[in-house]
């Protein structure tokens, strides 16, 4: 019955490649602790280390990851595995330092692996309170250091590259701490969604007073996510075609000379074709003299290579208020963004540990 | 002459309201005063009379994208030139037009213009209906603008019993923001008129000067 139950594990375990993206982390921390349960150890640990390596939304919760690693530790016991039972108890660990596996569950060894792995693993911890959601700048999410002794420590959102995004905290751990982190990156800005991670590594003034033991550092990978903010699309630049030449053409200037010249003689002379017979006065000749000579004084001011101050006004105006409206549409987006929502989600921490 | 001043302290009381309405939808007015000096040939057969004065006046303005609307009137009193026996006149004229704008620098204007002045005779009243054409042209964009205006008349009369009047005029000139940014506008113009009837013939000349409030069109 054993040996049937086996197999099918076993072929399940093969088909789990195929499945793995639609099947639920439970599901496979389920599979893994029957394959225990069963003896079926290598497609268990496969399992449950395929459930341990989903991060994120997705991944399993601190309760689940916990039971996860406590039976990855039995079974790497039991497949004479020793140095990876210590690990998988390592993380267990760091990941919940008050864990302590059911004596009535598992065999002496696991337990034994277990105390051994609380006894050399660094005493700090890490802990979130879940997926939350923060406006950058304003609130901030909060993990809280443990430590039963008093070690020095440096706390760092890191992107993936390893680059630091933003410094959270040096200092001494006393018992707990919480730590901050308000969605900015050092220069102030929020950081572009992605994954990121918060690291607690000892300073290196802790680690000589260690006497150069074993280094470590404490990973609680996050991932970052905004919903998208509605904008508004900032205005394309003004058309060539909506400006004034900032200098005068012969066009411009033939316009400014022909209506003045025109309505100026047509007032010099319409009196004849009016009045004809009838001698007109001299105001027709002042009045189409000052129209005419306006025309010319409109010429001169718009002959080519001139100056057209007027346009240049009109130019800069037209450009100002873009610019202006750019300004105050970015701004308007900035405030949007600002106030727009980030979504954090920690993933299960873990310990790295490097031994000189 | 306490009549004219009258007018151009009426209309000087109203441009508040104007402004008011300018810029509030597609309807634009425009108002202002005027002054000028008229030279008046008057021929009444076989005498031929000249006169000269000054008439003061008012003049408004309705505009839309497509249509406009032009009221004036003017009243003052010319008087015969040296040597003439003629008596002086005291003058009153006035005309409403409705145009419609083809272009943004061609208007075309129909509608009654009215010329009365007092003799010793008694009075003279010349009533002419005209066709009006109007072209405008800018020499310095939103600060200088020059126009041209002739008219025709479709018909007239003149005096009591009526005889049948026609005539033919021309109006032109300059018109000038006063100001960068100004809604006043300053206008030097030159205008002559001359109608006709049976054994009369009325010149008018007149050198104006107006200020307005409002875009002219």
């Amino acid at each position: 019955m054993n040996r049937l139950l086996a197999a099918g594990l076993t072929v399940s375990a093969l088909l789990v490649p195929l499945t793995a993206r639609a099947q639920s982390t439970s599901a496979l921390l389920d599979q893994g602790v029957r394959a225990y349960s069963v003896r079926e150890y290598d497609g268990g640990a496969w399992l449950l280390r395929r459930a341990l390596a989903v991060e994120g939304s997705l991944g399993l919760g601190p309760t689940d990851a916990a039971r996860a690693l406590i039976y990855l530790t039995a079974i790497e016991v039991a497949r004479n595995q020793r140095d990876s039972a210590l690990a998988a108890a390592r993380r267990l660990v760091v990941l919940d330092p008050r864990y302590r596996p059911d004596e009535r569950t598992f065999p002496p060894q696991v337990i034994a692996v277990y105390q051994e792995a609380r006894r050399s693993a660094p005493a700090v911890s890490i802990r979130a309170n879940g997926d939350t959601a923060i406006r950058p700048g304003a609130e901030a999410f909060v993990v809280r250091l443990g430590a039963s002794t008093t070690p020095e420590v440096t706390a760092s959102v890191n992107g993936t590259d390893g680059r630091i995004v933003r410094m959270l905290y040096t200092g001494t751990i006393r018992d707990t701490i919480e730590v901050r982190w308000n969605g900015l990156d050092a220069s102030g800005n929020a950081p572009p969604d992605g994954r990121y991670a918060i690291l607690v590594t000892p300073t290196a003034r802790e680690r000589r007073n260690s006497g150069g033991g074993d280094s470590w550092t404490l990973r609680l990978p996050l991932e970052v996510a905004r919903p998208a903010v509605d904008t508004t699309p900032l205005p394309a630049a003004p058309p060539d075609s909506l400006f004034r030449p900032e200098r005068g053409d012969t066009r411009g200037a033939m316009h400014a000379l022909v209506p003045g010249v025109a309505a100026g003689l047509a007032i010099v002379v319409l009196p004849n074709l009016v009045a004809s017979g009838e001698r007109a006065s001299s105001a027709r000749l002042i009045v189409g003299g000052t129209v005419a000579i306006a025309g010319v004084a409109a010429f001169l001011s718009h002959h080519p290579g001139q100056r057209l101050p007027e346009n240049t006004q009109y130019n800069r105006n037209l450009r100002e208020n873009w610019r202006r409206n750019v300004a105050e549409i970015s701004r308007r987006n900035a405030d949007r963004l600002r106030q727009g929502k980030m979504i954090i989600r920690p993933g299960a921490p873990a310990l790295v540990t490097e031994t000189p | 002459m306490r009549t004219s001043i009258g007018v151009l302290v009426l209309s000087a009381v109203l441009l508040p309201a104007p402004a008011r309405a300018q810029g509030e939808g597609g309807m634009q007015f425009t108002a202002g005063g005027t002054a000028a000096q008229q030279i008046v040939h008057s021929h009444v057969d076989p005498a031929n009379d000249r006169f000269s004065g000054l008439v003061l006046g008012a003049e408004g303005g309705l505009v839309s994208n497509h249509f406009v609307v032009r009221l004036r009137y003017g009243e003052g009193r010319v008087n015969p030139q040296s040597g003439s026996t003629a008596a002086a006149r005291d003058v009153v004229e006035g005309e409403a037009l409705v145009g419609l704008r083809a272009t943004p620098w061609l208007t075309l204007w129909v509608g009654p213009s009215a010329r009365a002045y007092t003799t010793a005779d008694g009075d003279q009243r010349w009533l002419v209906w005209s066709g009006r054409v109007t072209g405008r042209g800018t020499l310095l964009p939103g600060r200088m603008q020059t126009f041209v205006e002739l008219w025709g008349t479709f018909s007239g009369n003149v005096g009591d019993p009526p005889l049948k009047a026609s005539g033919r005029g021309a109006n032109g000139g300059l018109e000038l923001r006063l100001g960068e940014s100004s809604s006043f506008w300053g206008r030097l113009g030159y205008r002559i008129e001359s109608t006709h009837a049976e054994g009369l013939r009325e010149t008018v000349e007149s050198l104006t000067l107006s200020v307005m409030y409002g875009l002219p069109q």
